[in-house]
């Protein structure tokens, strides 16, 4: 299969040019923007610890640190290898991917008897995340393969089988939300690579006649819950619309300019949302940082999946562009959930906002992705753009 | 296939295109979503109050409704509805960081430590947003400062609660029973009918029993919540509670304030523990006092028990929290005599003045079973047989009926069934028959075993409510009633909901001669001086006693006993000139008093039971003389008295 060869004339050409050639390509906006991010990320953290020792040792703030550092590590290694030799290892990460998943079933721990997590050297863990870059990485190879048939049923059902089995082995954690990242990633994929538009829109109707039956017989009464929640908030006022009511609230009470990271505003979120350190993060920024805040993380998330996506038209390479596609699909869903979800827009489901939630698995794998991107866009031919 | 291919296969613009439009996407989800964010939080005070507005809501709460009184048969009232006040904390609105301080200054007032308070606050971690509650029955001072002090005890909430309050306590406790919480498990059944998950619900006693009439109807009320589901205002009572009807009791209360005296000074006397003293409307089967010892009080319930409170009743060898005068039963002892000689009498095997011969003892088969005065009584009819209570007549009268006809008397006289009184954990006795013994011990009743059950020992077994039902139907001329607790249930208004007519659960297929000749001969026993100074009393009495061995014979053979009194006087108690013996007032079917008491693990040099007996008619017919014989309740060397 051509996936496995290696392709010495690539190697050649990157070998050829000169060191301050290669950093001159580097996309020091996309590493700013991120970095902006992070940072807004670790403030979050500190309204959420502990005030006067937010620097203790295992506060959201100095757990958020090591994460971000562990992110920054992963970046710059995968940045600096050549990301072609991703392709040549698709299958395995694949297999990889599959072997993750199944081992947080077997292993994993999380809240309300799911098994999400998987603690490695007392660090929680939610492989889930590692196995959405993997994923991206795993399309980008399959429809890079695809070249010339794109517009083949083949390659949407291809793309789907392949799609198919981590996403239930999340379902099956059961994590909703993360299953419906894999869909997506998976749509915005195949939209950007140039799938056919009419098989795409076919299948998507057929996703959305099955849906009755997906509701009986595959959602579980929580997640029903949890939507029905979001349609009616007040028909379950202490369960999961409480959440839904109570970050509304936050989110209003930070007006224009925001309560501020002080230690009343801290106390306030406290008790406001019992879960803000989680999903729940953009609810405690938008109340100590009000509008213009929140408007400001929203900017920078336009400003990063623009370079993202400028990464993806640039590349020469089939896989780049697919890869900044579902890379930027992924950041862009999980952005409209999350947020859309604390202000109301969206049903509750466990999607982390990618740098703000403090979760340790998302933010390394956020910096794994755009390291891979970095290195994608680092090792183009000619610039494009 | 290659990835080599440096040429691109779709063509730009296509390809443009598609990012033009995931681009738009992006643009379109980002502006969403800000435009949100602007709603909520840029919009002025009075829109955003409207916001916060949304996140109130109306919700339709219970109402519950007050609970129904009990009053005994003159209209005192026995239970009553108090407010008190209950501290109860909503964990999520105490927040973490000035917990600690508000449980400690909470504890501090309510005389509480800091870590129970603690404890019941995270007692069910899942409920952050329901009231737990910490403390109830707090004085009113109490409540008062942490009502006026809001700020100082943030998630502290300060209600009114009906309590119950059982005017008498310990005096009625085993008849009233008490309430309690329902438990999780309960309440998936009860939930159903309207029962709340923070709901009381009758555990004992009559508060068992008549839930269903006590309860009410639980109302609803619209409330307006705001989003933290704090209530900021009642809208409007959709449907109103409708309270719980009230019971009147068929118990005299000055009766049985009189029942206990007299137990209670036998029993201190005796030196005993538990012990039985109960009255009934021999007419209507009403029972009108009910005392058993120990007792327990059941305003303790009430108040919220404690887990050593509690912990002490249960464990309590004599078993306070039991009726013992419904739900224990013993061997009736000579009480029993009564089945044996109505049915041997009813059924022709002998005839009332028929004299048999009794013995010191009767052989059989090389065992002795003897008379209980170790000499016999030489030949004796019903009246001297039952009134001497000799034991060696009623063996061979026993005999004579065979072990299955004397059960079906037994049964016919309410033993071995359950009288059906309006009470909770009514056991009901046991009555052998040949068929019983081959089914639980594999072995056909023995000769012997049928002079045993003859006299009520052996595997005889009673409730004191079923002697007194039995006794009272001898006194009435042979119905037999379902006793009753409960005379009348009305409602909120006054208005009888029902009543209790006498409910006859047989009439004895007995003739009225043969209980004429059983009441003749248990007034006997009186004048005969077997129940000493009974028969000097100014009123007429005619009674049976028992003594009933049970456990484990001591190094003379000797066993522990219960002793038994049961009796009934005539409508007019008095003596008079024209009947010095009275037994013209007990051939009368006019009785309204029966009585029987019942002294545990009694031995006693005399009848503990008897004495106890006698002191109560004293007290209820306010005799000026005081028969009493004290040392008759010496614990000794009586044995084998009857």
């Amino acid at each position: 299969m051509g996936a496995l060869r290696l392709e010495p004339a690539r190697v050649q050409a990157w070998a050829s040019r000169s060191a301050s050639a290669v950093w001159s390509a580097f996309d020091i906006q996309l590493v700013l923007y991120a970095l902006s991010l992070a940072v807004i990320g670790l403030l979050v953290a500190y309204v959420n610890s502990p005030s006067g020792n937010a620097l203790a040792a295992g506060t959201t703030l100095t757990r958020g640190l090591v994460w971000l550092a562990l992110a920054i590590i992963a970046f710059i290694v995968a940045a600096s290898f050549d990301y072609r030799w991703l392709k040549s290892f698709a299958w395995p990460l694949y297999l990889v991917n599959i072997g993750l998943l199944v081992l947080s079933m077997a292993v994993g721990t999380g809240g309300g008897g799911t098994s999400r997590w998987v603690v490695i050297l007392g660090f929680q863990f939610q492989f889930s995340e590692l196995c959405k870059i993997l994923m991206i990485v795993v399309m980008g190879n399959w429809l890079a393969s695809r070249q010339g048939r794109m517009a083949s049923l083949g390659t949407i059902v291809g793309a789907i089988l392949l799609v198919a089995p981590p996403m239930v082995l999340v379902l099956l954690q059961p994590d909703l939300g993360t299953s419906l990242v894999f869909v997506a990633i998976l749509a915005g994929t195949l939209f950007l690579a140039g799938a056919s538009l009419r098989w795409m829109g076919a299948l998507g109707a057929a996703v959305l006649a099955v849906l009755p039956f997906v509701w009986a017989y595959v959602l579980r009464d929580y997640q029903k819950q949890r939507l029905l929640s979001f349609l009616d908030p007040s028909a379950d006022p202490l369960g999961s619309g409480y959440h839904l009511l109570q970050s509304q609230l936050a989110v209003t009470s930070g007006g224009l300019f925001g309560q501020g990271p002080s230690a009343t505003s801290n106390q306030l979120t406290a008790t406001d949302l019992p879960v803000q350190s989680t999903d729940f993060a953009f609810a405690v920024l938008a109340q100590a940082l009000g509008f213009v805040g929140a408007l400001v993380v929203l900017g920078l998330f336009v400003a990063l999946l623009w370079r993202i996506l400028r990464v993806g038209w640039r590349s020469d390479d089939p896989f780049g562009l697919v890869f900044a596609a579902g890379l930027a699909s992924m950041i862009v869903f999980q952005m409209l959930v999350n947020i859309g979800m604390i202000i109301g827009l969206m049903p509750i489901t466990g999607i982390p906002l990618p740098f703000i939630t403090h979760g340790g698995a998302s933010i390394v794998c956020i910096g794994l992705g755009l390291g891979i991107l970095e290195s994608i866009n680092l090792r183009q031919a000619k610039p494009k753009w | 296939m290659t990835t080599v291919e440096l040429e691109p296969q779709r063509s730009r613009p296509q390809l443009l295109s598609r990012f033009v439009v995931f681009g738009l996407v992006i643009a379109l989800v980002t502006t969403t979503l800000a435009a949100r964010l602007a709603y909520l939080q840029l919009l002025p005070a009075p829109s955003q109050a409207t916001t916060v507005g949304d996140a109130t809501r109306i919700v339709l709460q219970p109402v519950p409704s007050a609970r129904g009184l009990i009053y005994d048969r003159d209209g005192k009232p026995v239970v009553t509805n108090v407010p008190t006040f209950v501290v109860q904390i909503r964990p999520s609105e105490l927040p973490f960081s000035v917990r600690a301080s508000v449980v400690t200054r909470l504890g501090a007032i309510l005389d509480m430590s800091p870590t129970t308070i603690n404890q019941l606050i995270d007692r069910d971690p899942g409920a952050n947003f329901d009231l737990v509650p910490i403390a109830s029955d707090v004085p009113e001072d109490t409540a008062r400062v942490l009502s006026e002090d809001p700020l100082d005890f943030p998630g502290v909430h300060v209600g009114v609660e009906a309590q119950r309050d059982y005017a008498y306590g310990p005096l009625l406790a085993q008849i009233l029973g008490y309430t309690g919480a329902v438990t999780s498990s309960e309440l998936k059944t009860l939930a159903d009918k309207g029962y709340l998950t923070d709901d009381w619900i009758g555990r004992a006693g009559v508060e068992q029993e008549y839930e269903t009439d006590l309860r009410g109807t639980y109302g609803t009320q619209q409330v307006e919540e705001d989003a933290t589901g704090l209530p900021i205002q009642v809208l409007a009572q959709t449907q109103a509670p409708v309270s719980g009807d009230s019971l009147q009791l068929s118990i005299d209360v000055t009766m049985q304030q009189q029942a206990q005296k007299a137990l209670d000074w036998g029993l201190k006397a005796a030196g005993l523990k538990s012990g039985v003293i109960a009255v009934m409307n021999p007419q209507t089967g009403e029972v009108l006092a009910m005392v058993s010892m120990p007792t327990y009080d059941d305003n303790l319930f009430a108040k919220g028990i404690s887990r050593s409170d509690f912990q002490a009743l249960a464990t309590n060898k004599y078993q306070p929290l039991l009726d013992h005068a419904i739900s224990e039963q013993y061997a009736p002892g000579s009480t029993y005599k009564l089945v044996t000689g109505s049915g041997a009498l009813q059924d022709g095997k002998i005839r009332a003045d028929q004299k048999i011969q009794t013995y010191p003892y009767i052989d059989l088969n090389g065992f002795h079973f003897v008379d209980w005065n170790h000499r016999g009584f030489g030949p004796l009819d019903i009246y001297g047989g039952f009134g001497n209570s000799s034991d060696t007549y009623f063996y061979q009268v026993a005999a004579m009926l065979g072990i299955d006809r004397l059960a079906y008397w037994g049964r016919q006289w309410g033993f071995g069934g359950l009288t059906g009184i309006d009470l909770p954990g009514e056991v009901d006795g046991n009555v052998p028959t040949n068929q019983w013994k081959i089914d639980t011990l594999g072995q056909p009743i023995y000769p012997g075993e049928v002079f045993q059950a003859g006299i009520g020992q052996g595997y005889d077994e009673v409730t004191a409510i079923q002697l007194l039902d039995a006794y009272s139907a001898l006194a009435n001329g042979g119905k037999l009633y379902q006793p009753q607790v409960v005379r009348q249930i009305t409602g909120p208004s006054g208005q009888v909901v029902r009543s209790f007519a006498p409910e006859l659960t047989r009439k004895l297929p007995i003739s009225q001669t043969v209980l004429k000749d059983m009441r003749v001969a248990a007034r006997t026993g009186v004048n005969i001086r077997h129940t000493y100074n009974l028969v000097d009393e100014p009123f007429v009495v005619a009674a049976k006693t028992g003594t009933a061995e049970f456990g484990i014979r001591n190094a003379k053979g000797e066993m522990p006993f219960h002793d038994w009194f049961a009796g009934f006087v005539p409508a007019d108690p008095w003596k008079t000139s024209s009947d010095p013996s009275g037994f013209k007032a007990v051939s009368r079917t006019d009785s309204n008093l029966a009585v029987v008491v019942f002294a545990y693990d009694a031995n006693t040099v005399g009848n503990a039971a008897t004495e106890i007996a006698k002191y109560f008619l004293q007290l209820h017919y306010a005799v000026k003389v005081d028969l009493r014989l004290p040392q008759l309740l010496k614990r000794g060397d009586f044995y084998g008295q009857d």
